[in-house]
C-alpha cells in the first residue's frame, strides 16, 4: 500500500500532523492502536480520526506497527500486525507516545523503541528513572527517541531523513 | 480529664494485640487497645498472607510446626471468612534433591501435619504454572489468609464485647509508681491507668520496654515481598528445601504474593519500610525458579515488613533465631510488676499467643475465666455464609465481610466505586463507622479499595470525593496522600507494565498531556 505519508500513532500528536497533511492534499495513512492517553486532557482522538477518514485518510484502527525497514538512512517500508502488505511512503512520522501507548518498551535494565530501534535517551541506572516524591518531576517522563535539529529520528547515531518524531515519543 | 481505669491495656494494634484484646474482652476483662497508627499498620499488614500449615518449620522447629497446624485448623473454623482453603505444595527442583523431601515428609507427619507426596506429573497437572523441572512435590494443608480482614474481625469482636480501641494515639511512656507499671501516657499527655499493661507492639516493643527499665533483646528482620497482578497458581507454592529467600508464592484474592527476604536491619529504619531494587531483583531471580511465568507477569508493587524476632545472640541473619512465641512476665523476669510482653510468633499463631498472654493476665488479676477464642467464630464467619444469589454489587462484599454485610446499606450505597475490587459505597460507610479512617490508605486496609490492579489510578478521585464528603476534609489532600503511598511501592518495580501504569498515574494526576 503506497501513501505520501505514513503516520504511526493516532493520538493527539499523530492526528495534528495528519490534519495538516490532509489539508495540504497529501495521501495519508494513520496506524492507530488505540492506546493514546490524549483523552486524559483533550477530547478523545476518535472523532478526529473519523473526520480524517472522511477527508480521505486511511486509518488502520487497532493495528500496530511492528517493524520498520531502513535502507541507506531512509525508511523504505513499515509492517503492521494486521496488514499482509507493508505500508510504503515518502515520509514517515513516529507519533507513538511513551510507555502507556507502547511507543517505548522497557524491562529491568533497558528502554527501547520497538518499531525502528531508534536511539532512546534514558538513564541506564533504573533507580534514576523515578523520583520517590510522586509530585516531583519524574525523569522517565522525559525519556524518548533522540532526534536531530530537524526532528529526524536517530537510529544508531544516524539521522533517518524521512522519519520525523512528533509528540511524547520525543526526548523533550 | 478523668479517664477510666482498665483491667488491662494492650499496646499495639497488629494481629497479636487485636487477638489479645479480643481474648480479654471475651473473658470479661475491661480492656483498652491503644495503637499509634491504624490497625494493621505494621508487620501484620506487610506479610505474605500465608496461613502456615507448619510444614515450613517441621524440619527445623517441631514445636513451631505443631503450634501452626493446630492454629491453622482453628482459624479455618473461627475465621472461615478470612481464610481461603487453597492447600499448599512443596516442590523439589533437581538442585534441591529428594533427600530433603523424604525427611520433610517424615518430620511433617511427626508434627501432625498431613503431608502427601505427589507424583511430579500430577503436581504439574494440578498447578501448570510451576517449574516443569520439578522432581517431586508434597501436598500440605497451607492456606491463604487475608491479614487485614483477620485483624479487623478481632477488633470488631473485642468492641462488641465491651473493649475500647484507641487508634492514632502513640504511647509515649509507661507510667510507673513504686516500681510497678500502672498505666500508659499518651502523646496527648493523658495518663490511662490499668492493672496490667501488655506490650504487643511487634518490633516497637523493645523501645517501650526500655523506657520502663526492661531490656528485651529484639532483632528487626526485614522481609521484602512482591505482589503480582494475577493469580498464577491456585495453591500456595513453596520450595522443598531449607527455608531461604523468595521460596513462597501465596495466592490471595486476585493477586499472588512472592516472598520473602530476611535481613537484619537497624531499628531506626523500621518506621519507614520499603523494598529496595536489589531485593526485588533477588526475589524475582528466586521466584522464577518456583514459577517461571512470574518473569512475564505484571508486578503491581513491592513492600516490606519487619519480623519482631527475639534473640539472645544478636548476630546472624534472622532465619536461624527463634520465630517462636515469647511471653515475658516482667514481674518475674525483671522485678517490674504490672507489665507483660507478648511477641515473636507468627500471624498463624497469634490466637495462641493471645491465649497465653491472657492466661497470664487472668492469673495476675485473679480471674478464673476460661479462653473461648478457639471455639467462638469471629464476626463475619458466624453461622452460614450468605449464598451468592444476591445482587452483583454485593457479591465481593459478601466474600470480604461474610455475615457482616447485614450491617451494610446496599439500598443507598450500592454503587461500585473501586472497580478492580468491586468495593461499594456501603462498605466505605461501614469501614468509616466501625474502624474510623483518616485517609484512603486507612480505608484501603479495611475495604481493599485501591488495592487491585489499577492501584487507584482510575477510581481515586471518585473515592476521594466520597470520603472527603464523610470526613469533611479536602479531597485533593486525600488523593495526594494515597498517590504518594502507592508510589512508594511502585518505584522499586517500575519497568514494563508498571512503568506504563506510572505514566498513566502521572498524567491523570496532573490532568495534562
Amino acid at each position: 500500500m503506497r501513501f505520501d505519508v505514513v503516520i504511526i500513532g493516532g493520538g493527539w500528536a499523530g492526528c495534528s500532523a495528519a490534519e495538516k497533511l490532509v489539508e495540504a492534499g497529501r495521501k495519508v495513512c494513520i496506524v492507530s492502536e488505540g492506546l493514546s492517553l490524549s483523552a486524559v486532557k483533550y477530547d478523545s482522538p476518535y472523532a478526529r480520526l473519523a473526520a480524517l477518514q472522511k477527508q480521505g485518510a486511511v486509518v488502520l484502527r487497532g493495528d500496530r506497527a511492528v517493524c520498520g525497514k531502513i535502507e541507506d538512512g531512509k525508511v523504505v517500508e513499515v509492517r503492521t500486525r494486521n496488514q499482509d502488505e507493508p505500508l510504503v511512503a515518502d515520509e514517515y512520522i513516529l507519533a507513538t507516545g511513551k510507555f502507556f501507548s507502547r511507543g517505548l518498551l522497557s524491562d529491568k535494565d533497558h528502554v527501547w523503541e520497538p518499531v525502528f530501534g531508534a536511539d532512546v535517551d534514558y538513564d541506564p541506572d533504573r533507580t534514576k528513572w523515578y523520583d520517590p516524591d510522586f509530585d516531583a518531576p519524574q525523569p522517565f517522563m522525559k525519556f524518548g527517541v533522540k532526534t536531530d535539529a530537524e526532528g529526524h529520528v536517530l537510529v544508531e547515531g544516524r539521522a533517518i531523513v524521512n522519519l520525523t518524531a512528533v509528540g511524547d515519543i520525543r526526548n523533550d | 480529664m478523668a479517664l477510666k481505669e482498665y483491667d488491662v491495656i494492650i499496646v499495639g494494634g497488629g494481629i497479636t494485640g487485636a487477638a489479645t484484646v479480643r481474648d480479654c474482652a471475651l473473658r470479661g476483662l475491661s480492656a483498652l487497645l491503644i495503637e499509634r497508627g491504624d490497625i494493621c499498620d505494621g508487620a501484620s499488614g506487610r506479610n505474605h498472607g500465608l496461613l502456615h500449615s507448619g510444614a515450613r518449620y517441621a524440619v527445623t522447629d517441631r514445636e513451631g510446626a505443631e503450634e501452626c497446624i493446630k492454629e491453622n485448623r482453628i482459624l479455618r473454623r473461627i475465621a472461615s471468612n478470612c481464610v481461603e482453603q487453597t492447600e499448599g505444595l512443596f516442590i523439589s527442583l533437581p538442585e534441591d534433591g529428594l533427600d530433603y523431601q523424604a525427611n520433610f515428609i517424615k518430620k511433617c507427619r511427626e508434627a501432625g501435619i498431613d503431608a502427601e507426596a505427589i507424583d511430579p506429573a500430577e503436581a504439574l497437572r494440578m498447578e501448570p504454572a510451576i517449574n516443569p523441572r520439578i522432581i517431586g512435590a508434597v501436598k500440605v494443608p497451607d492456606a491463604s489468609v487475608d491479614p487485614f480482614r483477620l485483624v479487623d474481625a478481632h477488633i470488631l469482636d473485642a468492641q462488641r464485647h465491651g473493649a475500647d480501641i484507641l487508634k492514632f494515639t502513640a504511647v509515649t511512656e509507661l507510667v510507673k509508681e513504686g516500681g510497678r507499671v500502672v498505666g500508659v501516657k499518651t502523646q496527648k499527655g493523658d495518663v490511662i491507668r490499668a492493672r496490667e499493661v501488655v506490650l504487643a507492639a511487634g518490633i516497637w516493643t523493645a523501645g517501650l520496654a526500655r523506657e520502663a527499665g526492661v531490656n528485651i533483646g529484639m532483632m528487626p528482620s526485614k522481609g521484602a515481598l512482591i505482589i503480582f497482578g494475577h493469580r498464577v497458581a491456585k495453591m500456595v507454592i513453596n520450595r522443598c528445601r531449607k527455608p531461604a529467600n523468595a521460596d513462597i508464592l501465596v495466592p490471595g484474592d486476585v493477586v499472588s504474593v512472592l516472598g520473602t527476604t530476611s535481613d537484619k536491619v537497624p531499628i531506626e529504619t523500621c518506621d519507614d519500610m520499603h523494598a529496595t531494587p536489589e531485593e526485588v531483583e533477588l526475589l524475582l531471580r528466586e521466584g522464577e525458579q518456583l514459577v517461571p511465568c512470574l518473569a512475564q507477569t505484571r508486578i503491581i508493587r513491592a513492600y516490606a515488613g519487619v519480623r519482631p524476632l527475639v534473640v539472645a545472640d544478636p548476630a546472624g541473619d534472622g532465619r536461624n533465631v527463634s520465630r517462636g512465641i515469647v511471653l515475658l512476665d516482667h514481674e518475674e523476669r525483671d522485678g517490674v510488676p504490672g507489665l507483660i510482653t507478648i511477641t515473636g510468633g507468627k500471624l498463624t499463631t497469634a490466637r495462641l499467643m493471645a491465649e497465653m498472654a491472657t492466661d497470664l493476665i487472668c492469673k495476675k488479676l485473679g480471674s478464673s475465666a476460661k479462653c473461648e477464642t478457639a471455639v467462638k467464630p469471629l464476626p463475619g464467619s458466624e453461622g452460614r455464609k450468605p449464598r451468592f444469589k444476591d445482587p452483583f454489587n454485593m457479591r465481593a462484599a459478601i466474600g470480604r465481610h461474610g455475615n457482616e454485610v447485614s450491617q451494610m446499606d446496599f439500598k443507598t450505597g450500592g454503587e461500585i466505586l473501586c472497580e478492580c475490587e468491586s468495593v461499594t459505597r456501603a462498605e466505605i460507610e461501614y469501614a468509616v463507622k466501625n474502624f474510623g479512617v483518616r485517609n484512603i490508605s486507612d480505608l484501603r486496609r479495611h475495604t481493599r479499595i485501591g488495592m487491585g490492579t489499577c492501584q487507584g489510578s482510575f477510581c481515586i478521585k471518585k473515592i476521594a470525593d466520597v470520603l472527603a464528603d464523610i470526613l469533611k476534609v479536602p479531597a485533593d489532600e486525600l488523593v495526594k496522600e494515597y498517590r504518594q503511598e502507592r508510589w512508594k511501592g511502585m518505584t522499586p518495580v517500575m519497568w514494563g507494565d508498571t512503568l506504563r501504569e506510572a505514566e498513566y498515574m502521572q498524567k491523570t494526576n496532573k490532568d495534562e498531556i
